[in-house]
C-alpha cells in the first residue's frame, strides 16, 4: 500500500513535469508567433497548475506522515518534495513569458529584437527541462550530469542576448524613428524574459540534482 | 504465526536473488564491509564470530560487530531473524536455555564473557537487561529498586541489619530516588513508594523496570522492545528516556519497530532472516541509503 503511494507519486511527479514543460513550450510558441490567444489559455491555466501544484505538495506530506518512508521511498519523496517546487516556478515563468508575448503584440515592437534568438534560448531550456524529467522517469544519473552542464552554455547565450538589446539600445538611442527608442519599455520587458529563460534552466539544473541525489544519495549537482 | 511465514519466504527468495547477480564470494565481501562499523574509541562490547544453535537450528551465523560506549545501538529485523538471541546473549541469558549452543567470543571491555570463571551474577550486574512486557516484582515500588542492590550486598536493611549494627536505610532511600529519577518516574511515585508495584500503569511499570535494572549501577542496558507493550505517550517516554540513558549507559536495543529505531538510535544492526547480520551503520545511513538491497526491500517494506 505505501508503496503503491510512492510509485504513484513519482508518476503523478512525471505528469506534472510533463504539463509544465508543455505549458513553457506554449508560451514560446505565444512569443514566437505573436499570438495573445494561446497567450491567454496559458495565462488563464496557471490556476490549474498552482492548484495541481498544492495537491501534489499535499501528496507529499502523507506520504512522510502516513507512510514514513525509508531509503530509496524517502529520497523519493523528499526530491519530489523539491522538485515540485522548481516545476512550479518554471510554470510560473511560462506565464511571464505568455504575458510578455501580449505585451510585443501591443507595442508592436517584438520584430525589433529579432536579433535576439529568444525562441531558440527558450528551446535550449526547454530541452535541459526534457533532460531533468526524462533522468527523474528513468533514473538515469548520467543524463543529471548532462542537464548541469549545460547550464553555463545557457547563461552564455542569455548574457549575449543581454549584451545584443543593451547594444541596440544605445546605438539606436539618438534615432527618433527607431522602434526600440519609441518603445524602451519593451526592452525592459525583452531583459527580464532573457533572465526568466536562464532561470527555467536553473530550475531545470535544480530537478536534475535532486534526481541526481535520489537515485545516488549523492548531493554533488545541487550548487 | 502466518506473517512470520511469508517473511521468512519472501526473504529466502531476496537472498537467492542477490546470489544470482553477485558471486557468492563478492557478496560475503561486501557484507564484511558492510557490517564492520567504523567508530572512534574501544568498543563497549566486542563480538567476534558469534554463533547460536538452538538444537538443530542455526539461530546465528557467524555474527561479529563492535557496539560503541555510551549510545545507543538498535538492532532490527523480522520474527526469528535472531536479534533477540544475539540480544540475549550479551549477558548470557541463553546460558538458561539447554539446547543452546553457542560458539564464538563476546567480550565486554576486552575481557571475555564466556570465560568459565566469569561471574555470571557480576556480569548481569554490569549487563542489564529490561524485557518487553514489563514485569516489576509483586511487591512495593522501593522494594522493586531496593531488590538488587540487597541482592547484590550493597546496602543491608531491616531487622537483621539492625540487630547487626548496620542500616543502610539513608543509601537504600538515596539509591530509590536516583534510579526513579533516572527512570523519570520519580514525579509520578515520590509520594506512594511503599504501594504496590502492581498498581502502576503499564507505562509506570516498565519505567520502574528501567529503575530497577539501574538501582544496581550497570554499565550496559539491554532492552528487548521494552515499548512494544505500551500506548504511543508511555512508549515516548520510554524513547525520551532511552536517549537519556545514552549519556551515561551502553544501551543495546532490540526494537520491531523501525520508526523507534530511527528515532532513538546512534547506529542500526540489521539481521536478516538466517540470523545472519546484513548491515549495521549509522542510523541515518541504514534509514537513507543503505548498502545493500535485502535491508533496502526490508526497511521500506518490499521483499524479493
Amino acid at each position: 500500500m505505501a508503496e503503491d503511494r510512492v510509485e504513484s507519486l513519482r508518476a503523478d511527479v512525471i505528469a506534472f513535469g510533463r504539463v509544465v514543460e508543455g505549458r513553457f513550450r506554449q508560451a514560446l510558441t505565444a512569443v514566437d508567433t505573436f499570438d495573445p490567444e494561446l497567450a491567454d489559455e496559458i495565462i488563464d491555466g496557471d490556476a490549474e497548475i498552482n492548484q495541481r501544484y498544492l495537491a501534489l505538495e499535499g501528496e507529499c506530506i502523507d506520504c512522510f506522515a502516513l507512510g514514513q518512508p525509508v531509503a530509496g521511498d524517502l529520497r523519493l519523496v523528499t526530491a519530489a518534495f523539491k522538485i515540485l517546487t522548481d516545476l512550479e516556478r518554471i510554470a510560473d515563468l511560462a506565464t511571464n513569458l505568455a504575458a510578455l508575448a501580449e505585451t510585443l503584440v501591443g507595442d508592436d515592437t517584438g520584430e525589433t529584437f529579432a536579433a535576439v534568438p529568444l525562441v531558440e534560448i527558450g528551446e535550449f531550456a526547454a530541452a535541459m527541462l526534457d533532460d531533468a524529467l526524462h533522468a527523474f522517469a528513468e533514473g538515469d544519473a548520467e543524463l543529471c550530469k548532462g542537464v548541469a552542464s549545460r547550464d553555463d552554455r545557457l547563461n552564455e547565450r542569455c548574457a549575449a542576448a543581454s549584451a545584443t538589446i543593451i547594444r541596440q539600445l544605445v546605438e539606436y538611442s539618438g534615432e527618433a524613428d527607431s522602434p526600440i527608442a519609441a518603445a524602451p519599455a519593451a526592452a525592459r520587458e525583452v531583459l527580464v524574459l532573457v533572465r526568466d529563460l536562464e532561470r527555467v534552466g536553473d530550475h531545470a539544473v535544480n530537478v536534475a540534482a535532486r534526481t541526481y541525489y535520489m537515485f545516488e544519495f549523492d548531493d554533488a549537482l545541487l550548487y | 504465526m502466518s506473517e512470520t511465514i511469508t517473511e521468512t519466504e519472501t526473504a529466502t527468495e531476496s537472498t537467492t536473488d542477490s546470489a544470482q547477480t553477485t558471486s557468492g564470494e563478492s557478496q560475503e565481501r561486501l557484507r564484511e564491509e558492510w557490517t564492520h562499523y567504523r567508530f572512534d574509541g574501544p568498543p563497549k562490547l566486542s563480538v567476534e564470530d558469534l554463533n547460536v544453535w538452538y538444537g538443530d537450528d542455526h539461530a546465528l551465523k557467524d555474527v561479529s560487530m563492535d557496539i560503541p560506549e555510551k549510545s545507543v545501538t538498535a538492532l532490527i529485523g523480522p520474527s526469528g531473524c535472531g536479534k533477540s538471541t544475539f540480544l540475549r546473549c550479551l549477558n548470557r541469558m541463553n546460558d538458561r536455555i539447554n539446547i543452546a549452543n553457542i560458539e564464538g567470543s563476546v567480550e565486554l571491555d576486552g575481557s571475555e564473557i564466556y570465560d568459565p570463571n566469569t561471574n555470571l551474577v557480576e556480569l548481569r550486574k554490569r549487563v542489564g537487561m529490561v524485557f518487553q512486557a514489563p514485569n516489576p516484582f509483586p511487591k512495593s515500588i522501593r522494594d522493586n529498586i531496593s531488590y538488587g542492590p540487597r541482592k547484590h550486598g550493597d546496602i543491608e536493611t531491616g531487622l537483621l541489619a539492625r540487630l547487626l549494627g548496620r542500616d543502610d536505610k539513608d543509601e537504600e532511600q538515596e539509591i530509590v530516588e536516583r534510579s526513579l529519577k533516572q527512570a523519570a518516574l520519580w514525579e509520578e511515585v515520590s509520594d506512594r513508594l511503599d504501594d504496590n508495584a502492581l498498581g502502576l500503569s503499564g507505562g509506570q511499570q516498565q519505567r520502574l523496570c528501567i529503575a530497577r535494572c539501574l538501582a544496581v549501577d550497570p554499565e550496559v542496558i539491554l532492552m528487548d522492545e521494552p515499548a512494544s507493550a505500551l500506548d504511543p505517550i508511555a512508549t515516548s517516554k520510554i524513547e525520551d528516556l532511552i536517549e537519556e540513558l545514552a549519556e551515561d549507559y551502553t544501551v543495546v536495543v532490540v526494537t520491531h519497530n523501525m520508526q523507534q529505531a530511527a528515532r532513538i538510535s546512534d547506529q542500526t544492526a540489521v539481521f536478516l532472516t538466517g540470523g545472519e547480520l546484513v548491515e549495521y551503520d549509522d542510523t541515518d545511513k541504514i534509514f537513507e541509503n543503505p548498502e545493500s538491497q535485502r535491508v533496502e526491500d526490508y526497511i521500506t517494506g518490499k521483499f524479493g
